[in-house]
């Protein structure tokens, strides 16, 4: 029996039913580590039948154990928990199934009250359970900027009175915008940390494993869904993204041996589910972008027509840069490199974007494309000094020397 | 719970401001008043007269004590009044800030009451 295995498995639940229960995040961290510390030690020999209720039972207990022992902390709560149960209330309390407390919990960690950063980490430290040292190396910061960027966040939950509810329906939007924005942002940071390090496997599969959670908890919503096959369908890729020599292989010729299956049929089936629904939101135009990508698995082909009119689409409901330059990437494959030059230039103006790597490594493609050869050197070069991750340098040295017309060395 | 809202206009836009303009944001302010009394989460709030009227005490590293003709902080934008409610949490106070009138650039910072 691997013991930790049944733990983890267990946490976010136990976790949520004792956050909800004690309107306290850090006491329902400390009771569901002294539980687990007690089931790593007895579970061995005594192994529970249903793991989940066991350390709900012993967290319960030793939750309340601390309640009573910082009146002082209670008194200090505003948002005061129900009155102390008797010792019989107590055993019904923890006869009672585990009460499913995750989605008031993620819509807590997520509160846009919070900054998007710290939503990030606290999410994936209460809800998922990674520590704060694995978190630092995540979000590339220092162990004690970490620790601090969680700890003001927990603060600000209890002194600012962040309520411990899923919001009402007329803030549900703007609320729900909040948390698939924070996923996103703790997925980016998996994606970034796998191109630098390499070992990011088991923090993309957390945020992986979120996601699906939140599309179990919110099954109806387009969004959630869509959101969830997009992080799936990301994934799928990453045995592809490095090359031998651990340089990076653009989207396009990447070996679609290497995609994952089963990340591509459970996004597919996550995207369906959420094709019925009417709205249209980003995410769902982003997941359809990345299907479409996909689709090269069978046809042989990016369908870079398609591709384009939903950057076309995006654009309006989510401007940005990271939007506009990919956006004029897909209308150079679909309409032409000069087309694609011209959506480039377009943009430039917005806040100095020649300064910005992803532009400039898009304008050397382009420029190449279009049969450029000197203006795409002098894109590269700008962006070689942009300081790219070692895997984008890599690449891109590589497609220097290649219109240099010799060898990288 | 109480919750401290602070509004923050750039002082400009009021000072070139018409008698309309001023009796709009006004009425509008009163109106809120109304609403959070009538709900019972109203303890107080007043609009400040401007930062050409403040004087700031200042105490220095030694103790020592001076006065400085202005605000605090020479910003844009200038704390231009407050109200202080009574509501079960932070979301209830965000969606009273939301509704304050301000003028383009204000800004409402929602500070929670420290509890003794």
């Amino acid at each position: 029996m691997d013991v930790g295995a049944l733990i983890s498995q267990s946490r976010s639940r136990v976790v949520a039913a004792l956050a909800a229960r004690f309107r306290d995040l850090d006491l329902a961290e400390d009771a569901f580590s002294d539980a687990a510390l007690t089931a790593l030690a007895v579970w061995p020999a005594d192994p529970p039948r249903d793991p989940a209720a066991w350390l709900w039972r012993a967290a319960l207990r030793r939750g309340l154990d601390a309640v009573r022992r910082s009146k002082v902390r209670t008194d200090a709560v505003h948002d005061i928990p129900p009155p102390e149960p008797t010792p019989e209330d107590l055993a019904m309390l923890a006869d009672a199934p585990i009460p499913d407390e995750r989605l008031r919990l993620i819509f807590v960690c997520c509160h846009p009250a919070l900054a998007p950063e710290a939503r990030a980490a606290l999410t994936l430290k209460v809800v998922c359970g990674l520590s704060t040292e694995r978190l630092a190396r995540a979000f590339l910061v220092g162990e004690p900027a970490m620790l601090q960027r969680i700890t003001r966040a927990k603060k600000k939950i209890a002194a600012a009175g962040v309520p411990f509810e899923v919001p009402a329906r007329a803030a549900r939007p703007e609320r729900l915008g909040a948390v698939l924005a924070t996923l996103e942002i703790a997925y980016a940071q998996a994606y970034e940390d796998a191109a630098l390090a390499g070992d990011a496997a088991d923090f993309a599969a957390e945020v992986l494993r979120l996601s699906g959670l939140l599309a179990e908890l919110l099954p109806d919503d387009p969004e959630v869904l869509a959101l969830a096959a997009l992080v799936r369908f990301a994934e799928a890729r990453r045995p592809a993204r490095l090359d031998d020599l651990g340089a990076m292989v653009p989207l396009g010729e990447q070996d679609v041996a290497q995609w994952t299956e089963r990340l591509i049929g459970e996004g597919a089936r996550l995207l369906d589910r959420a094709a019925g629904e009417k709205s249209t939101g980003p995410y769902r135009i982003l997941a359809a972008i990345h299907g479409a990508h996909l689709a090269r698995r069978e046809s042989g082909a990016t369908p870079w027509p398609t591709i384009a009119a939903l950057y076309d689409a995006l654009i309006l409901l989510r401007p940005g840069p990271v939007t506009a330059v990919n956006r004029a990437v897909a209308v150079g494959m679909a309409r032409g490199a000069e087309a694609g030059l011209a959506a480039l230039e377009a943009i430039r103006t917005d806040r100095d974007l020649g300064a910005w790597l992803p532009w400039q490594a898009a304008r050397a493609g382009l420029c190449e494309q279009a049969g450029r050869p000197a203006k795409a050197l002098a894109a590269l070069d700008a962006a070689l000094a942009l300081e790219p991750a070692p895997a984008e340098r890599l690449y891109l040295v590589r497609r220097r020397a290649m219109l240099r017309g010799r060898p990288a060395g | 719970m109480q919750y401290m809202l602070l509004i923050y206009e750039p002082e400009e836009h009021y000072a070139n401001a018409s008698e309309a303009f001023l009796t709009e944001i006004v009425g509008k302010h009163m109106a809120l008043s109304a609403e959070l009394r009538e709900a019972g989460q109203l303890v107080s709030g007043d609009g400040l007269q401007g930062v050409e009227t403040a004087t700031t005490v200042v105490t220095d590293a030694s103790g020592a004590q001076s006065l400085h003709d202005g605000p605090f902080a020479e910003t844009k934008e200038q704390l231009g009044g407050y109200y202080l409610i009574d509501v079960p949490d932070l979301d209830a106070a965000l969606a009273w800030a939301r509704r304050m009138p301000v003028v383009p650039g204000g800004k409402v910072e929602v500070r929670p009451v420290m509890i003794y």
